[in-house]
Parts: structure tokens; sequence; C-alpha cells
């Protein structure tokens, strides 16, 4: 059964592929093998067969009225919308895309990258690896989740799930973006109870997903652009501060900071950060061998931590 | 397991492309490429070898011959060219490219955004996926990357963080990686006579070694002290420790709000440098020794600020 319907599939590809003018059904139905039974069954699996082939992202064009065909549409696949086409693909872009799909190696995304590379390898360009890179990405990887929420992204359709912040809570948001940030994947998109855009990390999704069924009901403004709604404190925001060393300690943050001078017997350095709370954890690491000198803020803030009290 | 008539159409339909740009490629070549038994492929040749376009003579079919387990084809009919990339190949890829920018920003950073838009200029397809540059770059990547490939032994200056150390090393590199925004390296090391992992932004020189060989024996663990049966409580606060160390949590279970967690092999060190700040985030139930140094080892970092 799968067997027949497999080779029907391919030969309504191919006829449409290798046609220029619009075929008609009827002609389709006539000449192309597979098609059996009464009338109506043939009409009813070319129906389903069109929708098949779509959903494998083949794209069916269906012709114009014109007197020719008075009132049956016609139908075509066009090769430029069939083919893959990658303008003046270089050996060693090749290497670099092979590079890339790789690095998705032992996750869930290696199908994909696979199928990708397959797909640019029968382009007839050879690889050449003048660069050897070899690379390996560990990332936490909740992949059925990626699934769905691009799926829901390119219908546009409302999710809902139940999100772990500071209590659980359920949440309904027309998604935007999926953003890949500092090793985690967050979800960027419309919060429709709260009504604001917010980012949701998916490690803190309880439950899976539930796409509503109806389609476009919202659209991504043009302008959206999903690194601006990334807490600035976080991102890029360089600050420095001032740090008092004992002597022969800490030996990883005298390597990335600037000394300054010696004083009470300590070494003083300079050291850049952005995120705060990181930077606390970086400076508890070497216990008392090390003492924040300025800002006081950041100082307060190392204690609040440690004794857990609120900020 | 039973595979729908879509799936298999799909592969038939990449199979024909790739045969012709791979004449005479073997059948265990091609299970591998595409990722299913040599008798699927087996299959789909000669379901593929029945299909054409109307008119069905011989002359109309896809024409290929296989032989000894060798395949080539002759008469692609209209399968001529590859399909276009579908939604999650194209961001596979694209995706790919990105983390690439942003792991070897500087050499490769001008060349794969030519080579996204190159990808991208013929098809209108949306990409769900931003990635944010993460700066991985390191002084030492493009010497260890080649040390790799050509399997040349470095010699290394690293700082030990659970020791506070700086020590010399003679190392041969295997593998890089990244995890949790940090570029890890796992070489063998001469001086520990087994595996271990080195943090890039821990080692302070790096040079390569000339006329020294250094082969890499069995391997053994990366672990020196081993903490077994670790458990700890881990409330909301520090839920980012959860997430950045689910390589080493053996066990997870929820209670109210918070977390007990197993670990598998930890060196003690890290383990209390670590709780120590996530603050009462984190609490050490086994073993109590841990929990006594953290407590100590709090009351000594508190009286430096009073």
């Amino acid at each position: 059964m799968s067997d027949r319907k497999t080779e029907r599939l391919i030969n309504l590809t191919l006829a449409l592929l290798s046609t220029k003018r619009y075929l008609k059904k009827s002609q389709i139905l006539e000449n192309v093998f597979g098609y059996e039974g009464s009338q109506e069954a043939k009409e009813r699996m070319f129906e389903r067969d069109k929708d098949d082939l779509r959903s494998l992202g083949i794209e069916i064009e269906v012709g114009d009225l014109d007197n020719f065909f008075e009132d049956e549409p016609g139908y075509r696949i066009p090769q430029k919308s069939y083919e893959l086409v990658v303008p003046d693909l270089t050996p060693r872009e090749m290497a670099i895309i092979s590079i890339a799909a790789n690095l998705w190696n032992d996750t869930a995304f290696a199908p994909d990258a696979q199928g990708g590379i397959r797909k640019l390898q029968s382009l007839g360009v050879p690889t050449t690896l003048d660069l050897d890179i070899k690379l390996k990405y560990r990332f936490e990887n909740p992949a059925i989740l990626l699934e769905i929420v691009t799926k829901a992204i390119s219908s546009r359709s409302t999710i809902s799930f139940s999100y772990d912040s500071q209590s659980l809570k359920e949440r309904r948001v027309n998604p935007y973006k999926i953003l890949f940030w500092n090793g985690f994947w967050y979800l960027i998109g419309f919060d429709l109870d709260r009504n604001e855009i917010r980012l949701f990390k998916l490690s803190r999704f309880v439950s899976t997903v539930t796409i509503a069924k109806k389609r476009s009901s919202y659209e991504i403004p043009e302008d959206f652009e999903a690194k601006t709604y990334l807490s600035q404190s976080e991102f890029d925001l360089k600050r420095i501060s001032k740090i008092a060393i004992t002597k022969d300690a800490a030996l990883i943050l005298r390597s990335r900071g600037k000394y300054l001078e010696e004083k009470d017997g300590y070494d003083i350095y300079e050291i850049a950060y952005n995120n705060e709370s990181i930077f606390i954890r970086e400076i508890i690491w070497h216990g008392d061998s090390v003492k924040i000198l300025e800002p006081t803020s950041l100082a307060e803030s190392l204690i609040a931590t440690l004794e857990g009290s609120p900020r | 397991m039973s595979e729908s008539a879509l799936e298999r159409t799909s592969r038939a339909l990449d199979l024909v492309p790739y045969l012709l740009e791979h004449q005479g490629i073997s059948i265990t070549e091609l299970a591998e490429v595409f990722g299913v038994s040599e008798n699927q492929i087996n299959e789909d040749l000669i379901l593929i070898h029945m299909c054409g376009l109307p008119g069905y003579t011989p002359l109309e079919l896809i024409d290929m011959y296989y032989e000894d387990g060798y395949v080539t084809v002759s008469e692609p009919q209209s399968l001529h060219s590859p399909r276009r990339m579908n939604r999650h190949e194209m961001a596979a890829i694209l995706v790919g490219l990105d983390l690439l920018k942003s792991i070897r920003s500087g050499d490769l950073e001008i060349e794969i955004s030519n080579l996204q838009a190159k990808l991208l200029s013929n098809i209108k397809i949306e990409n769900p996926f931003v990635v944010v540059h993460q700066e991985l770059t390191n002084d030492f990547l493009q010497i260890i990357e080649s040390a790799i490939a050509k399997s040349t032994p470095l010699k290394i200056e690293y700082v030990s963080a659970n020791k506070d150390e700086k020590s010399e090393r003679n190392i041969l590199p295997l593998e890089l990686y990244v995890q949790n925004r940090m570029n890890y390296l796992i070489a063998w090391c001469d001086k520990a006579q087994a595996d271990r992992t080195f943090r890039l932004d821990r080692i302070l020189k790096c040079e390569l070694l000339a006329g020294v060989e250094i082969r890499s024996k069995n391997h053994q663990g990366l672990v020196e002290q081993i903490a077994p049966s670790t458990k700890l409580l881990v409330h909301s606060s520090a839920r980012n420790f959860i997430e950045e160390n689910q390589a080493i949590i053996s066990e997870i279970s929820k209670i109210g709000e918070s977390f007990e967690v197993k670990l598998s092999q930890i060196e003690e060190e890290w383990l209390i440098r670590t709780a120590l700040g996530y603050g009462p985030g984190i609490e050490v139930i086994a073993p109590a020794r841990v929990a006594t140094e953290i407590l100590k080892r709090k009351g000594a970092i508190l009286s430096r600020y009073t």
C-alpha cells in the first residue's frame, strides 16, 4: 500500500516537474501511473496527493483559466520553485557548511542538519577541507519544544504552556522568535495575559506546548528586533569593579584583570564584568582571598547572596 | 518500523539527485548518508526504478544500474536537481553557521555572513531562530585546532581553579567543545597520565611542542576525587545550577518549590566553591563535612566585609 502511494507521488512529481504547460486534471488522471478506480475515487486521490506534496514543501502552481483550458484548472511544479539554488557556492563554503551541520551531531537537530547537507551535496560542488575544525557543541536540548514552537511561529498560532517562574503559571503567548543565547534556548513572544513582549526560557516549560487551532491569529511587527528585549545588564553592559586579592591567590581572576597597585599587603586589581550574579559567584568561588572594594553596591549584593536576604 | 509514504517519497526525491552527483556510490555509504538501513535503500531503489514520466516506456523511466552493491544513475528524468531545503533543514544549517560564527569570530565571520546571505538569496523562508553573539573566542583556539588536526602535542600553562595553582603541562589535545558559554578542551595530560578536561579561559600560555612525542594511553576517568552519594536541596533561586549542570545530575525530584538533586562523580572542592556562590539557594544535605566546610568559608568571607 505504502509502495503504491509512494510510487504514485513520485510519478506525479515527475510529471508536474517536466511539463512547461499546465496539465489538466483529466490529463493527469488519465496519464500519470497509479490513478485507479472510479472517476470519483481518482479525483479524491489526486486531491490528497496534491496536499501531501505541498506538505513536503513542494509548490504546485494552479494555472489561470484561459481559453485553452476553458473551465478546467491546470497544474505544474515550476522548476524554479522546486530546486535548490545557491549561487556561486565554493568548495571552501561547502566545507564550512559541513562543519556547521556537524555541530549538531548527537543532538535532535542532527537529522535536519544532515538533510540540508545532503541536498547541498547534490549541487555538484566538491568539498575542500583546507580548514579542519573539530568542534562540538553541547547544550541543553529541548528538541520537542523547538519543533512545536517553530511550527506555531510559522502558522502564527497562539500557544499555551505551563511555565515555572516564581510560581507555576499557565501562559498564553503569541510566539515571535526562538533565541539561542549563552547555551540556552528562549522563546520571545507576546504574552497575552500581561499584554507585553516577554522572554521565556525553554528549560522552564513544565508542560508540553499546546498550539491553538486558529492560524494567522497575529502578526509579528515588522520592526521587531529580538535582541532589544534582552535585559541590558546581562547583554552588553560592561562594568568595572575594584578587587583586593591576597598574595598568590585567585590566579584566574588576576589573569583577566588589570593590576593597579599594592595596598595593605593586598594586590588591587580592576576587573570588568557584565552579569552581576555570575560575577558574584565567581568572586565567592575564590573564598576569603578576594574582597570587593568597588562598587559598594556589588559588595552589598555579594553579602546578600551569601546570607540569602532578598535584594 | 512502518514509515509513511510521504517520508519515503521525500527520501526518493532526494536520492536521485544525490546519486547523480555521487555516481558509483555503494549501498552501504548511501544507507549511512541517508540514515536508514541498506535494506531500505535497496527497496527505495527498486521503487524509484519503476517510476518515470507518462508513457512509462523504458525511455521514460528513471534509469539506473546497480552492480555488486554500487549504484549509478543514467537517466534521472526530471529529478536532476536537489529540492529546496525545508524550514527545519534551513534553520539547522543557518543556526549552525551562526554558532560557528560566534565561536570563531574574526577569521570566518565575514565569510560565514556572505554564505548565509547566499543560502537565503533564492528562498523565501522565515528563519524563526536568532542566535545572540556569544563572544566565545579565545586566543589559543586556532593553535589548539591545528594541534588536534595534526595530532601535535602542546605545552600549556594552566590554572587549576579548585587548587588555585598554576602548572605547566604537556598535553595531546583531542577534542574541543562548547558548553554553558565556555570553551573546553579534552586532552591527554602527560603529567596526570590520563585524559583531562581544560577550560580554555584558564589556559595562560599555549605553544606547540616540537620534537616531543606524547601518546594517549588507554583512557582513564576524568575525576580526581569522587564524592559519592552527594545530595543537595536546590531552591528556586538557584535554578541556574540545575540548568548548567545537567551532565552531573543523576537524580532529581521536586519537593514543593524546590528540587532534591543527587550528583554523580564530582570533586568535593568544586562543590564547596560552587554551592557557596548560591548562598542559601543550595543546601548540601550529604556529605555533612561539605555542609560544614561551606558554613565555615561563608563566615570567613563575610568577616572580610565587617
